[in-house]
Formats: structure tokens, sequence, C-alpha cells
């Protein structure tokens, strides 16, 4: 019945039968009962309730045999329910003085087992002392079995175990130095290597070891087993005492011994990794990987390149992918180009099972040791030429962002593009990479001979047929490209490339389709096609994709920490890459519609697009490429940004606040700090926290932010462009809150300081900490309070956006009608005066209006306006760099349709009154009372929101000429 | 701890197996397979160990030693030591040799409760119980007298003579 088992049938029958089996009185029938119940049952089968009785008795009989047998089962099986009702018998037979070593030795696997599948109902609790006594036993059989329990009690808990430390050690003093053992356990002259490594690991289980004396005596005897070792004739010998070498070699890497032993492991590996024996030059390979991770070695380390660079030839993969590691591990800056080299050299004679695992870490350490980046652009073009089809989409998405993030670059790049187009035959990615560099660059060259846009067109046309449809996407966009970067215009190409759109615009796949339609359009369009085509804006920094992605291919553990203790060391000098591509249904033309394109009815508006549009304040170009990752670049920078608009749902969505980069005239710097990582709290704050910034928006004191363990109040005073806000810190524990950290992240319009937070909150206290903020420029950004501190093991941190805000750096002051029209008319058009017509404005009456603007101190001048439905508001600016501004603000609304206005501001600062304009549409559109929860629903959703998202967003209406016109009152 | 313990022949046929942490008997089947596949794309003189990671989940790796027509496989994770495994694929094998005398793949087929018996002195619920031939030899002995004594003594079940010869 087993046999058949094994087979790979499924039995069904006999359970029943073998279960009564174990109940039987006479051996082999028990026996028989026993192995098929073992075998065949799994530990929550129902039969095996039934066996537990008879088992139990069995276990607590006198019968050695049957113990043993009985305890074999338990210990193969390993239920619940065994544990429950046997693990106290067994540990008694542990412990009894009265039974043979073969049944002890079981017991302490079996409660080993038990223990390891149930830690619940096995109660180890005070086994410290007869784990002790047991490492006192003679007998090397309960010894071994002892110390496997041990090591599983003490990897579970190695505090309550100090006491077996000391034991450990003589144990392995009296096996590797006095050879006390009997004959019988000596394996090919080797006294017991398994015990010898179990004890060893077992050490490696305890953080340090602070006894001198213990401590010297342990490395006298590691140093023993270093020095001792060497490569023999017999292979079943080497094993014994390698393994033994190699797990005192981990022990000595755990204890991170001086400086000497190192380097005499270092030494000990180079010498493993140059033997014949593979085995053994398998794990000197994995053993230096490991070491890796231990500091100051990497020098002695890199003496041995050349030997592992040979190993990468090896025959065996196994060892191939080791030495792989290893040099992913070791590469650093001075020696990366070497490295790199040689991988790429290696891919082309490397097996297919290793090829996109080669690819990628060769990519990798391209992109963080490069020593310059016209080194990195050539690496990668090989890699891509060499690998093909093992280089996933990730790694030339890269080299594409950083060829755009670095304009030194970029002629370099489009070189290159060009000669790689020149070989006759290459792989279909290269000609992506090519086709949209030379695309993005090809006039930076066209001076260059070979390189006119002609030629470039027809080398690149060349490979239309043969690629796939993926590609032809790219090929077309190349061509509209190239076509708007003909200056003078070439009418010969022109037709060309018009009838290569004219031709797609029958293609069977949409895609391609409607890039041809539309590039037709486009081009004929004239001026407009450079407008749209403008070279890629550059991406944000960005921790490296490739590099997430290979931690999670790496599941050695080991490795994986090396990986991250690199990732720490060096910082990524590269930019962003893609994160899986979302399913990109919107269609090119929406983006266009935003910009110049009044004549295209537009569809539905990406609300990322309306971030870019907003927060730039100017005309953005986009490119309209809606396959090619960048855009999802732009699409994933702008999400935080388009929350930024709207702010009543920003800190609820998970992202932390972000500043806008509107107006600042160094968008750098509010990318450098834009994209602040989601946060994990475990602790959740009391109150919402969106709403508690919107309630302080409006008045100067208040609580912040409040969470089970601390509350965070706040209270401002402003006066004219400074402000001080003190916040208060209160413990409302009887514990003390430690590692506070408060940092502050001003936007780079506001001056911010904060004093020092003390790094602990006695219980029940409340700490205060002074705030002093200047205010520079007008800026609607937002400053961000990084809070963190610790309370027990949970380690919280928020970051909350401080209502620094530019309202409350507004005076409110009233205007007479003679004063008003004056100004008014003197503000003349944009972009002093702009104008906007809202939509999808929060229905609410006029009253409610002007006492809502009167709230953000915008004191609204009754009697001014003589149509009823219009409110004119005034207040006065401070900043450092405007000083004193007065600012008016006129708003129309349509008493039939309450969810329309138009606004017109006017200020004497274009900046001022731009972010005066966005920033009263914040507040108009959003909802910021607090009554109303604002919507944590997904960015995507959000537009949906009210009746009209957002629909016309300001660059719109600035490029409108009606509008401007409109303006002009 | 050692996952599973498998001795495949050289045609792919299992021979023996057994599996310390339970598996459906499909996926049994899968990594016996997918082992052997591996087994059997590898030339002599390279080295025993193999991560098994792909086959059989994350932190696996198996040791392999190949004997005439048979390859014997310990499937574990790593808080055991490569090296002290081969050695007890050597010390099971040594065993086994012992037993049999001269062992040979229809020793393995013919004496199925035996070799359990054997293992189970070896290695028990995924740990070494016992590293010494003889000391494992000295169990197995007395085992299978007992084996003998009661059976002479007494009628066994029809079904269950069944099982034993095989």
């Amino acid at each position: 019945m087993l046999y058949i088992y094994m087979l790979g049938y499924d039995v069904d029958f006999g359970h029943m039968e073998a279960v009564s089996l174990i109940s039987a009185p006479k051996y082999p029938e028990k026996q028989v009962g026993y192995i098929v119940t073992s075998c065949l049952l799994n530990e929550n089968h129902d039969f095996l309730r039934l066996a537990i009785n008879a088992v139990r008795n069995d276990i607590i009989g006198r019968n050695e045999t049957f113990q043993c047998l009985a305890l074999t089962l338990v210990g193969n099986i390993g239920g619940r329910d065994f544990a429950e009702s046997l693990a106290l018998d067994v540990q008694k037979l542990l412990i009894s003085s009265s039974c043979r070593p073969l049944v002890r030795k079981k017991a302490a696997l079996c409660l080993l087992r038990l223990f390891r599948k149930n830690p619940d109902v096995v109660n180890v609790d005070g086994w410290s002392d007869r784990m002790a006594q047991l490492l006192d036993e003679r007998d090397l059989g309960v010894l071994t079995s002892s110390m496997s329990l041990l090591v599983a009690l003490v990897s579970n808990d190695h505090d309550s175990y100090w006491s077996c430390l000391p034991k450990c050690v003589k144990i392995l003093e009296r096996l590797a130095r006095n050879q006390d053992v009997p004959q019988e356990y000596t394996y090919y002259g080797i006294p017991s290597p398994w015990l010898q490594v179990k004890t060893m690991r077992a050490l490696q289980y305890f953080p340090t070891i602070e006894d001198p004396n213990t401590r010297r005596s342990l490395f006298e005897v590691l140093q023993r087993i270093l020095m001792g070792t060497d490569v023999v004739k017999n292979v079943n010998k080497n094993n014994a005492s390698h393994a033994v070498l190699f797990e005192a070699l981990a022990l000595v890497m755990h204890l991170d011994a001086e400086k000497e032993m190192m380097s005499q492991c270092v030494a000990l590996l180079g010498k493993f990794i140059a033997v014949r024996e593979p085995n053994i030059r398998y794990l000197g390979l994995e053993n230096m990987s490991r070491m890796l991770m231990v500091t100051d070695v990497l020098d002695i380390i890199k003496r041995h390149q050349a030997q592992i660079i040979t190993s990468l030839k090896d025959p065996d993969i196994s060892i191939r992918r080791r030495a792989l590691d290893l040099l992913y591990g070791m590469c650093d800056v001075s020696n990366a180009k070497d490295i790199v080299e040689e991988l790429l050299q290696y891919l082309s004679t490397a097996d297919f099972a290793m090829r996109e695992e080669l690819a990628l870490k060769a990519a990798i350490l391209a992109e963080k040791f490069a020593p310059d980046l016209s080194w990195y652009v050539d690496v990668i073009l090989q890699l891509i030429d060499k690998a093909g089809d093992f280089v996933s989409d990730d790694i030339w998405f890269r080299v594409v962002q950083f060829v755009t993030n670095n304009e030194d670059l970029q002629p370099y790049a489009a070189v290159k593009a060009r000669e790689y187009l020149d070989k006759p035959a290459i792989h279909e990615t290269v000609v992506k990479v090519s086709a949209y560099i030379l695309g993005e660059y090809s006039h930076l060259l066209a001076r260059r001979p070979g390189c006119s846009p002609k030629e470039i067109f027809s080398i690149i046309h060349e490979k239309l047929p043969t690629v796939s449809t993926s590609t032809i996407a790219i090929l077309l966009s190349t061509y509209a490209k190239i076509l708007m970067h003909t200056q003078p215009p070439d009418l010969e190409l022109q037709n060309q490339i018009w009838a290569i759109f004219s031709k797609y615009e029958g293609c069977i796949d949409v895609e391609i389709q409607q890039r041809a339609v539309e590039y037709f359009a486009l081009s004929r369009k004239g001026a407009a096609l450079s407008d749209i085509l403008a070279e890629m804006p550059k991406f944000p920094e960005r921790q490296s994709a490739l590099i997430k992605k290979a931690e999670d291919t790496e599941a050695d553990a080991a490795e994986q920490s090396a990986i991250k203790l690199r990732a720490q060391q060096q910082t990524s000098n590269a930019l962003v890459v893609t994160d899986q591509r979302p399913a990109n249904g919107t269609p090119p033309v929406t983006q266009l519609s935003l910009v110049k394109m009044p004549s295209m009815s537009n569809v539905d508006h990406n609300p990322a697009e309306q971030g870019v549009s907003q927060a730039n304040g100017t005309l953005s170009v986009v490119d309209p490429q809606p396959s090619r990752p960048s855009d999802d670049n732009i699409g994933d920078l702008l999400v935080p940004l388009a929350i930024e608009g709207p702010p009543g749902s920003a800190t609820l969505s998970g992202h932390s606040p972000v500043f806008g980069f509107g107006g600042a005239p160094n968008a750098e710097d509010a990318l450098a700090i834009a994209p602040v990582e989601e946060q994990i709290n475990t602790v959740q704050p009391i109150g919402n926290i969106a709403e508690r910034f919107h309630a302080l928006c409006l008045k100067d004191s208040g609580v912040l932010y409040e969470d089970p363990y601390i509350q965070i109040g706040i209270k401002a005073e402003w006066r004219v462009h400074q402000g001080r806000l003190v916040l208060f810190l209160g413990n409302k524990n009887t514990a003390p809150l430690v590692s506070v950290q408060a940092l502050i992240l001003p936007p780079s319009h506001l001056k911010m300081e904060l004093s020092l937070v003390p790094e602990t909150i006695p219980p029940r206290a409340q700490v205060q900490c002074p705030l002093e903020v200047v205010n520079l420029r007008p800026s609607r950004d937002v400053a961000v309070l990084d809070f963190s501190y610790k309370f027990g093991t949970n380690v919280v941190n928020v970051k909350l956006r401080l209502p620094a805000i530019l309202n409350k750096f507004f005076q409110p002051i009233t205007v007479s009608a003679e004063e008003f029209f004056p100004q008014w008319r003197s503000l003349s058009g944009p972009p002093l005066k702009l104008q906007e017509v809202v939509r999808g404005v929060r229905s609410m009456s006029l009253v409610e209006m002007a006492n809502l603007f009167n709230s953000f101190r915008l004191m609204v001048c009754p009697g001014l306006d003589p149509n009823t439905n219009n409110l004119i508001a005034s207040t006065t600016f401070y900043s450092e760099s405007t000083r004193a501004m007065l600012c008016l603000v006129r708003i129309e609304t349509d008493p039939a349709d309450r969810t329309q206005l138009r606004m017109t501001v006017a200020s004497g600062d274009p900046t001022l009154t731009f972010e005066l304009k966005e920033f009263i549409k914040e507040q108009l559109i959003s909802i910021p009372t607090a009554s109303r929860a604002p919507s944590p629903v997904s960015l995507q959703a959000q537009p949906a929101e009210p009746p009209q998202p957002l629909p016309t967003s300001s660059p719109a209406a600035l490029s409108d000429p009606g509008a401007m016109l409109a303006g002009l009152l | 701890m050692i996952r599973a313990v498998m001795v495949i022949n050289t045609t792919g046929k299992p021979r023996f197996s057994k599996f310390y942490d339970f598996q459906p008997v499909e996926k049994q089947q899968e990594i016996m397979r997918r082992i052997y596949a591996v087994l059997c794309s590898r030339p002599e003189s390279v080295c025993n160990f193999i991560e098994a990671e792909s086959i059989s989940g994350p932190d696996t790796r198996f040791v392999y030693k190949h004997y005439a027509t048979l390859y014997f496989v310990f499937l574990f994770d790593s808080s055991e030591n490569e090296l002290t495994m081969l050695d007890l694929i050597q010390v099971f094998a040594e065993t086994l040799e012992k037993c049999f005398k001269n062992v040979c793949e229809l020793d393995l087929v013919f004496n199925y409760s035996k070799m359990h018996t054997i293992l189970d002195e070896i290695i028990f619920g995924g740990q070494v119980l016992e590293t010494n031939s003889s000391e494992v030899m000295k169990a197995v002995e007395e085992i299978s007298k007992l084996e003998t004594a009661s059976s002479a003594l007494s009628l066994v079940h029809k079904s269950v003579s069944g099982w034993r010869s095989r």
C-alpha cells in the first residue's frame, strides 16, 4: 500500500485498519500500523484522534521498542492534538534516567518537533536547567539530539539559555581538542562532525559571548579547526572536515572576531574557491558572499576577484550562480568597471537560464557605480544588444530616463544609438531604445555627417518591417519628432512620413492607428507640433525599481541583506524607473486638449494632468505618448500634486502632503522633497488629520494631531510677513515617550526655525516648541512637520501639514469705492490680473461665501459692485519679497447655477495673483469646512465627486484669448 | 530541518520517499519529477548542492549523491549545513549497505518497511537522530529480532502479512 502511495496514487482505503493496528499487542502488527499511519495521514486527519490513546499507552508503557515506535509516529506527524495530550509524557521520558539512550534521544527530538509545530502548546518555561543537565550527557547520540532541541529553543528565546553557553563551548573543546569520543562516533577520523556542527549552530544563536574565558577558549577551538583542516584525498573525510570548517567560519563571522582572524578566514575561503572539489568551491563562494556583510574584509576579498571571475565560467550552474551573486555583492566604485565588463563579456556565452538575472544585475551595477554617465549608456546599450530577449523593459526605460535627465548625455546617446542602428542585425529592444533616443535628440546631431534627419529617418525606417506592433508605435512617434525637428521643413521627407502615417491609419492595432491619425493631423498644423512634441521634462529622483526588483528576486537572506547594506551605502545616483505600468487607456488626445488645442474636443480630464498645468502655472507641454513609460512617470509624480489641488482628501489617501511646485522658480527643489514615502502607521490617529488641518487654516489655535499616546496642539500669532507658532506636545500616558523627533520640511517660500525638541517627553507632561516662520514669497505650498516618536515597541511617524498657509499672511483691509476702482483698473490684464471661470463649486449662498472669505481674512467689501450677485473682497498680503501688497478679488456668481462662478483676482505681483487665484479656487471647490468628511476615495475617482470636476484649469483660461479679453473688465 | 528524503533511480522512478512536512500526493510527485529533471541534466564531477527554491518553495535546497543506479536526495532548509547533509547521505547508504550486504535497487523495492525502519533511526521528524551507522544497525536488528520472534508466535492477519511482504 505504501508503495502504491509513493508511486503517486491516492490511497484512500485502509486508513482505519492501519490505525486499529496501532493498538494491536504484537510488535509486527503495531509496527506496520505505525509506519502506515505516519506516512499516509497528515496531522489534521480525523483518524489520528482515534490513535492518540493507543499511542499514549505505548509511550507511558514499559516496553521500550513500543515507546520508540510511538515516539517516531508522534515526531513524524506532530499535530496539535498530539502536542496537547502527549508533550508532558515526552518530557518526562527525556529526563528520566531509567530509559535507554535510544529512547531518550528520540524523546528529545520528538519534543523538538512538537515544539516547532505548536510552540504555544508545549510549555518550555524553566527548561534551561534541564537543558544544561542534558548537555552534560556522555552519550553522543543523546547529546546530538539534545543539541538539536537546544538550537530550536535558543533560536526562539536566547535569553533564558545563557547557562547552556559555556557547556556548548565545553562540548566543542571535548570534541575538537581532546578528541574524547568513542571510536564508533568518529566519522572518517573526525569526531562526530554532526555534533560539532550543531553545537556551533547553537552558539550562533547567542548574540555575543561576554565571558572572556569562554570566549577565549572558544576562539582557541575555532583557531584549531581553521588551521587543522586540509584538503585530503578521501572524499568523505573531506566533506566531514569541511562541514565543520564552514560552520566554524560562520561562527567566526557571527562573533565578529578580530580582524586578524577574519583575514585568515578570507584567505582560507580564497584557497577553497580555487580547489578542484566542486562542493567546496561552491561553499567557498557562498560563504564569501556572506562574509561581505562583515565590514572591513571587502578589500581582502577583492584580491580574489580574478579567481571569482574564473568561477563564473565553471561548468556547474550552481557554482556560476554563486559566483555571480558574489561578484554582485562585492562590486563597488573601484571595481565596477571591471566587473561589469566581465559580466557583459560573459553574457554572450552564458546559458539561457542565467541571462535574465545576469542582465538585471549588470544593469544595476552599472547604474549604481557608474564612473561617468556615458559609460553607463554604453554598457546598457551593449547589454540590450547582447542579451536581447532577457532584458526586461525596466532596463531600457531606465536608460531613456537617464538620458532625458542629463542634457550632456543626450548628444552622446544619440550618436551611440545611431551606431547601433548601423549594425546589420539588431535586437528589437535596441530598435526601441535607439528610435526613442534619436526621435528626441537626433536634431542635436544634425551637423554630423550621416545624421541628417533624412538619413536617420531612412535608417530607422529600414527596421520597420521587422518589428512588432509595440515598436511600430514608438517608431511612429519618432517619425513625428524627426519631422518636427527638421528646420527648415524638408518637403520630400514630409511627404514620405505622411505617406507612412496614412498607411497606418488603417492599422488593425488601435494604438498604432491612433498615433498615425493624430500625428498626421498634428503635423499638418505646423507650429503646434513643436509645442506638443517638445522634449520630455525631467524625471524626479526615485529609488531604482531595478533594485527593488532585484531585492524581490533574491530570496537568499544573506544576499538580501548584502544588497540592502549596499543600497544604504550608496544612494543611487540615478533617476526614476517606472513601476509597473498601469493599463494606459488614456488617449493622447486628453493631454493635448489642455494645451492649445481647443479645436480637439476632449474626452476626460486626467487628474494628474490637471495637476501639472495647475501647479506649474505656465504652459507645460506634455509629450503625447501614452504608451511610453515616461508618461506614466509624470503621472506618478503628479499624483501627489493632484491631491494638493483640492486638499480635502490629501492626508487621507496615504500620501503625505506634498508641495506643489507652483510658482517656485526652482522646481527642482520642490521635486526633491516631493516623493515623500507612504507611511504605515500602526497607531491610529484620533480624529481626522485633514479636518483638523482645515480647521486650523481658519483659526489660530487648536489641535493638530492626536493619537492614543500624544496630542499635538498648535497656537499661532501672525504679524505681517512673520509668524510665531508654538507646538504643544502633550504626552497622554503614564510612560515617557522616547526618541521624539520633529523635523520641519519647509517649502521654498518659507523660512522656518524650530527650536529644540526634547528627545523624551515625560509622562503626562506637555512640552512647548516655538517655531518661527518668515514668509519670503507668495506660494500656496504647505510646510510639513515630520514627527516621530517611540512608545514601547511602536514607532509612530506622522507627516503633518502645518497651517502656515497663504491666508495667514493676509491683513484684512476695507477699501472704499474711490480707492478700489483706480486700483482695479490700473492692474490691467494678465499676469497681474487673472480671470477664470470656476465650475463645480460647492453650492452655497452668497452670505456663506462672504463668511468663508472673511474667515480666510479676505475682507468682503459690500456695496462696491452694483450687481448683488457679485462679491468684492480685498486684503493685504505680506511677504519679504512683495512687502505689503494689496490684493483685490471679484467673484461673479450666477444665481441660476450656483456651481459655477467667474473669479477675477488682481494684485501687484504676478505670482501672488496666480497663487491667490488658485488658493481661492481650492477653497471653493473642495469643501474645507470640518463638518464634511473629506472623501477618502482614490485619486482617480476624486474628480468625479463634484458635479463637474475641475473642468477648466488655469492654463486653458490663460491661453484662451476670449477669457483674457474678458479679464479686462 | 530536513524536509524530505527521496531515492530516485536513474530512469526517474521513485524508489523511496519520505516527506517530513506534509505535502499532498500530487505535490510530492511534482517535486520528485522536477528534481529528477534537474539531476539527470547534471554531469558528473559538479557539486552536489542545488538551490531548489523554484521547485519546493523558498529557503530550500537539496543535496544529492549518486550511487550506481540510484540518486539519494535530501531536501532541507538553511538551518542545516550542506556538507553534513552530504555526510548523512553517506551514513544512510552505508547503513543500507551493512543491512543488505551489497545493496541494490531491488533490495529497496522488496524491503520497503525495513527502509523506513532504518531511516526512522537516522532521521527523526526532520532532525538528525543518530549518525553512527553501527548504532543504527543495532537498533534495526533489535527490531527485526522482535519482529520475527512475535510473528513466529502469532497468526498474523492475512492482509497485514500481505503488506509486510512488500
